[in-house]
């Protein structure tokens, strides 16, 4: 500690250059810590996920298949099963097409059932179950839109020809934000027969069940995928962790890009660093010397150096990733469909000070050891 | 720090230095002896390539001879470690360069502390060493100065406060007023024979001026990598060159001054 200062003043004496080198590393942590921000934000869905003990039945094909609602009953039926509920995606634009959020059909009776950790009043719910044009929206949702219970949530079909025309009911509380707003898929069958519309009619994407225990899920996904064995309609049942793990994986070769590229970036600048480093040392090859002529051991010459370059990538860092945090929290608020929550994972930034440390330290290194090596008489550069 | 030391505090014995460029052997120094007595104020003179800097480097622990033998303080430096060298001059040798080579990111008081972050006083402790080092090199008022602030006369003596702080027991100076004018060098001369005739302190110093080498007690001449001539300017002898192994170059001329 009693040297610190001397690293302190060290690094503010070239102010152009080490600010060059902070936001060279601040920059690149800024960009990174957002990413893997994102990234781990869905891991920590998916990781939530295995709290509640739900499974999900879907089609075997995946997302292109479809679970016809009779499907329903045969699965409620199923020891072990709380409560079911079908989920179909709608999939509509809204107002001037600017807000984008999930839309999905679903059985009123069920689905509060079935994600028992969302709140909402029972006034409501019972509105929602008997309006059959009623929709729920979560309250994070209802506050981006703008809209009160009682306003009309217009509805313009494109996956499905048919455009809905809900009124807003209820509106919920979930653990984390959903961003999804949540209607009678009876209403929209039912609206589609009137328009003459067939394409998907009495059918779901998929059905969301709880379960009694986290015991029982293997077998009951085992039964059900059994059940529906040599129907048209083969199924895929899986833990609600399994699915959503199914997007992360879909993001697996972006995740790995970029690692890819974060990982080449970081190299670059650490040798970009490490060259500021070296012009510092080279510069500064007779104060060297004379530090180690008035006894400063190699060691503690190494630790100055090093202590500089790791104290430059720290500020980096620091700065990187608080403002990698702010660029986190301003997508959320711009796209909470995209990155639902605001907050960002601790372990994210950890990682972040973590990854610009090594930068300090793997662009200090060379010099330092140079520096540490230093002929004391050729550092003074008088020889003979 | 002990000064009680016995004997000469410097003892260089049939020392030999080569040095290697592009494997090219090039001979500095060739079987130089030399004793310094403590309290001694010594200058060694001699043309540039001489090896004067080269033997200065060698007592003062910064180098190691190829052949031969320095004893500092009873200390034989050859057979310390790289780590232990570096602890041995932190506690007994003080420095003072040409050209000054204060750490221009550190202000004066903080140049001169230094030294003293390698031993374990205290922060009150190093302040009361930093203030008492500046007040003997006249120099209390300018303690927050950076060296940039400071004048090459002022500068130099913040370095001679610096070598000064930890009461070393040798203190080694390579051309102390080289690069000053003649009023500064002078006080800088003043300072330095004040060092040695109020605190006692054995000075080892470079130069190729006469002016500046005749405020010393014991005067040598290098030539060639070898002690070639003697005389001492002061009343009395501090310097023994051992002739009967010198080289036969450069014969054996100092041995005891004329009251």
């Amino acid at each position: 500690m009693k040297l610190f200062l001397y690293i302190f003043r060290n690094v503010r004496r070239h102010k152009l250059r080490s600010l060059l080198t902070v936001m060279a590393i601040g920059i690149c942590l800024m960009l990174t810590t957002f990413l893997y921000g994102f990234l781990a934000a869905r891991e920590v869905w998916s990781r939530e996920s295995e709290k509640y003990n739900r499974i999900v039945v879907m089609h075997r094909q995946g997302f292109s298949g479809m679970v016809p609602l009779h499907m329903l009953d045969k699965v409620r039926q199923q020891e072990g099963v709380i409560a079911a509920s079908p989920f179909a995606w709608f999939g509509g634009n809204y107002g001037d097409r600017t807000q984008f959020f999930a839309q999905f059909g679903t059985d009123p009776e069920q689905l509060f059932e079935v994600w028992n950790e969302f709140k909402i009043p029972p006034d409501q719910l019972e509105a929602f179950k008997k309006n059959r044009q009623g929709c729920v929206v979560d309250r994070e949702l209802a506050r981006r839109l703008g809209v009160q219970i009682g306003d009309r949530i217009p509805l313009e079909g494109t996956f499905y020809d048919v455009n809905l025309d809900l009124e807003l009911v209820g509106i919920y509380d979930p653990p984390e934000l959903t961003a999804s707003l949540y209607f009678h898929l009876k209403y929209r069958d039912e609206e589609m027969r009137k328009q003459g519309a067939t394409r998907g009619v009495d059918n779901c994407g998929m059905i969301f069940c709880r379960t009694a225990s986290a015991d029982i899920i293997p077998d009951l996904c085992r039964k059900i995928d059994e059940q529906f064995a040599s129907s048209p309609n083969p199924t895929k049942t899986q833990t609600e962790k399994a699915f959503s793990q199914m997007f992360v994986n879909m993001a697996g070769n972006v995740q790995s890009f970029i690692l890819f590229i974060a990982v080449f970036v970081t190299i670059s600048l650490t040798l970009v660093a490490a060259n500021g480093m070296a012009m510092s040392m080279r510069e500064r090859t007779t104060e060297i010397a004379v530090l180690k002529a008035i006894g400063f051991p190699n060691g503690q010459v190494l630790a100055l150096m090093l202590g500089e370059a790791v104290l430059i990538a720290a500020i980096g860092g620091l700065l990187g990733v608080a403002a990698g945090r702010g660029l986190y929290a301003l997508a959320h608020a711009a796209v909470p469909t995209i990155i639902p929550t605001g907050a960002m994972p601790w372990s994210v930034m950890a990682w972040g000070m973590a990854v610009a440390g090594g930068i300090g330290l793997a662009s200090g290194i060379v010099p330092a050891v140079l520096a540490a090596r230093l002929s004391v008489v050729d550092g003074l550069r008088r020889i003979v | 720090m002990d000064h009680s030391h016995k004997g000469p505090i410097v003892a260089v014995r049939d020392v030999y230095k080569e040095f290697y460029r592009d494997q090219i052997t090039v001979p500095v120094l060739m079987g130089t002896n030399l004793l310094v007595q403590p309290g001694d104020y010594l200058a060694l003179m001699g043309p540039s390539g001489s090896g004067k800097t080269t033997l200065l480097n060698l007592i003062a622990g910064l180098d190691r001879p190829t052949r031969g033998e320095v004893h500092v303080a009873g200390e034989d430096l050859g057979k310390l470690s790289e780590s232990a060298l570096a602890r041995w001059r932190a506690e007994n040798i003080g420095f003072v360069f040409q050209l000054y080579n204060l750490i221009p990111v550190l202000t004066a008081y903080e140049n001169v502390e230094l030294p003293l972050l390698l031993t374990s006083l205290s922060r009150r402790q190093r302040a009361e060493h930093v203030r008492t080092a500046l007040e003997i090199v006249g120099l209390a008022d300018r303690m927050d100065h950076y060296p940039r602030q400071l004048s090459g006369g002022q500068e130099q003596r913040v370095a001679i406060a610096r070598a000064i702080v930890n009461d070393p027991l040798l203190l080694v100076a390579d051309e102390p007023t080289g690069d000053l004018d003649a009023k500064s060098a002078r006080e800088i001369l003043d300072l330095l024979g004040r060092l040695n005739a109020e605190f006692h302190k054995t000075i080892v110093m470079v130069t190729h001026d006469p002016h500046t080498a005749e405020r010393a007690k014991t005067l040598v001449h290098l030539e060639k990598g070898v002690l070639v001539d003697g005389v001492l300017p002061g009343s009395a002898p501090r310097l023994q060159v051992d002739g009967a192994v010198m080289s036969p170059a450069a014969p054996p001329v100092l041995a005891e001054a004329p009251s």
